[in-house]
């Protein structure tokens, strides 16, 4: 493959791709900004209505977007790496499932952003301990133990959804299950999924070269050197806090974690050190025109993003099943 | 310099696997390992290397390991893979990954923090996958490789991290005979210069007889025995190692050992 020799020039395509992302994303909508007025916007001589609509409203979204992008791909790469399956997602250890119910929880009771995305996050947070403390119990950190236990919790987790739903007034089930299909349609704050995002990122980037290691098995990760049960420890818990800051942002986006590093090792390879840069700009990219089309499609009728990720997701990922075959 | 067992016990469960080992491996030597099945050769190797604590919550054990006067647990794990290295009996092969960043990971223990491979990493991995006959394979797949080609490549992994001690875990498995002759010549040789160590797992007799110079054999009740080859590998501890008579076939060029099995006695 030619494009591993030549990394930065991938590397840079991709940054390309989200700056037309961005773009695409700043310009579409209800009032359509051609690429000149973005510009005037930069120089301040747009009119003061374009500003507030382009700052105001389409920049925030989209670096939500992004930031929930990178994230969930990031955090599916070390996901499948953890749990030696090119076919895991952010999701399959259950941390959705606890930031939703206390989503919905918090929904229920009627608190504000600030509440709600606090205690989505607690929530998630609830999920990773839960798995961990009860997959590590004995000291010893096997692959179907964690998987088994994430699994059951996430059905645990579903059941309660349900039943949060069920007994919830009518006018608040459509928010709910728009949070529930991930959405990006609310305000929130950015800084902290940036700062998740931006450790997040460092970290993962800093023992890339001995996740390499990892995927040949314990064993031998194990005799080139690597302390097999800090660096499972790590990964788990940097996956989950990754997930937990884009859940808390948009709601369980799906299959963006699955699809995203499962497309870019088709064309890249497995080197992390390329691959999790790439999945970042590629997932953030992904989001940011996938929650564009899911507020311009039927507009003014607004879509969950994650309905459009699924859209999407589901034909693609089925594909490159079959290909791979 | 050497990697030394002092009173070595191993169990798993309530499996006994040695019982007070005291076995000194020594730079310029090649060790064979023999034993029956499931007595614990590749537990034993596993221990050398530091990957298997010899006390743990369910498997007692005892004594301790040194490398160069030094116990093995106060390495770094990262110096320790400088000097130890091991050729698993089997890898995992769940991810698509090419023959040469295969083998490029041998290099990890020698690469610091951020630093990429260089071109020096490039070229030793370069030569370890000539030394296998894999030099025209660099960018296949490894998914696509045979078995006999796999164990090639995870040989060449080894020689490229090449460190003081190899420890090998039947090496030779998958390898059709010519190809077994060449990796052994080419680890014999390697050895000869007196600056490395080689202990392998092997199931063949003939061949540790013609390759190793020391062999280590494990019996079923812990009891083991340590030594020069044409000491310990004769046809009266092969029988009793194997519980199966073993003949002694003596030529100018080639002792065999041939086992012999008959149908009555294997239904007793």
């Amino acid at each position: 493959m030619k494009l591993k020799q030549h990394p930065f020039i991938f590397l840079s395509s991709l940054l390309i791709l989200v700056l037309v992302s961005f773009l695409f994303a700043l310009s579409t909508g209800s009032s359509h900004l051609p690429s000149q007025t973005i510009l005037s916007l930069v120089d301040g001589t747009a009119s003061p209505i374009q500003q507030s609509l382009v700052f105001e409203l389409r920049l925030p979204r989209a670096l939500a977007a992004f930031a929930a992008g990178a994230l969930l791909s990031i955090a599916g790469v070390l996901m499948q790496v953890l749990l030696k399956n090119p076919l895991a997602d952010p999701y399959v250890l259950g941390v959705s499932g606890g930031s939703a119910l206390a989503a919905l929880l918090a929904m229920l009771m009627g608190v504000n952003t600030f509440w709600l995305t606090g205690s989505a996050f607690l929530g998630a947070l609830l999920s990773i301990s839960l798995v961990f403390s009860f997959a590590h119990s004995n000291g010893s950190w096997s692959i179907s133990r964690l998987l088994l236990t994430g699994i059951i919790l996430a059905s645990g987790w579903g059941a309660l959804i349900s039943f949060v739903l069920v007994i919830s007034p009518p006018e608040k089930i459509h928010g709910m299950l728009f949070w529930l299909m991930g959405d990006l349609s609310y305000d929130r704050p950015l800084l902290p999924s940036y700062i998740i995002l931006f450790f997040g990122f460092l970290f993962s980037l800093s023992i890339s070269r001995q996740l390499n290691i990892l995927l040949w098995g314990d064993q031998q990760a194990g005799s080139l050197g690597i302390d097999i049960k800090r660096l499972r420890t790590s990964i788990f818990f940097i996956s989950s806090l990754l997930t937990a800051g884009a859940i808390t942002l948009a709601g369980s986006i799906g299959f963006v974690g699955l699809v995203i590093p499962h497309l870019v090792r088709l064309i890249i390879g497995t080197d992390h050190r390329l691959l999790i840069p790439a999945s970042a700009l590629t997932g953030g990219a992904l989001l940011i025109i996938a929650d564009t089309l899911a507020r311009t499609v039927l507009a003014p009728q607004q879509l969950p993003v994650g309905v459009l990720t699924a859209l999407i997701g589901v034909p693609l990922f089925l594909y490159l099943l079959r290909k791979s075959q | 310099m050497s990697l030394k067992t002092h009173k070595l016990s191993l169990s798993i469960a309530d499996k006994a696997i040695c019982t007070d080992l005291d076995v000194c491996f020594n730079p310029g030597e090649f060790w064979g390992v023999m034993g029956v099945n499931g007595v614990g050769k590749t537990t034993l190797l596993q221990t050398l290397i530091g990957l298997r604590a010899i006390k743990s919550k369910n498997n007692s054990g005892h004594g301790y390991i040194t490398l160069n006067q030094i116990n093995i647990n106060d390495f770094r794990r990262i110096d320790l893979a400088q000097r130890i290295g091991m050729m698993l009996q089997e890898y995992e092969y769940n991810f698509p990954s090419t023959v040469i960043e295969a083998t490029l990971i041998g290099r990890h223990p020698f690469i610091t923090g951020w630093q990429m491979e260089d071109s020096l990493d490039q070229q030793i991995a370069i030569s370890a996958l000539k030394n296998v006959a894999l030099e025209n394979f660099l960018e296949r797949s490894v998914s696509t490789l045979s078995g006999g080609e796999k164990r090639r490549l995870n040989l060449a992994t080894l020689l490229t991290q090449n460190p003081d001690y190899y420890l090998l875990d039947e090496p030779v498995n998958h390898l059709d005979i010519r190809a077994q002759l060449e990796i052994l010549y080419l680890l014999k040789e390697k050895f000869s210069h007196q600056k490395q160590c080689g202990i392998m797992v092997i199931h063949d007799p003939n061949m540790a007889y013609r390759f190793c110079d020391h062999m280590l054999l494990l019996f079923n009740d812990g009891q083991w025995l340590a030594g020069k080859t044409e000491d310990i590998l004769t046809w009266e501890n092969l029988s009793r190692l194997y519980n199966c008579p073993i003949h002694l076939i003596k030529e100018t060029q080639h002792t065999l050992f041939v086992p012999h099995l008959s149908e009555s006695s294997n239904e007793s």
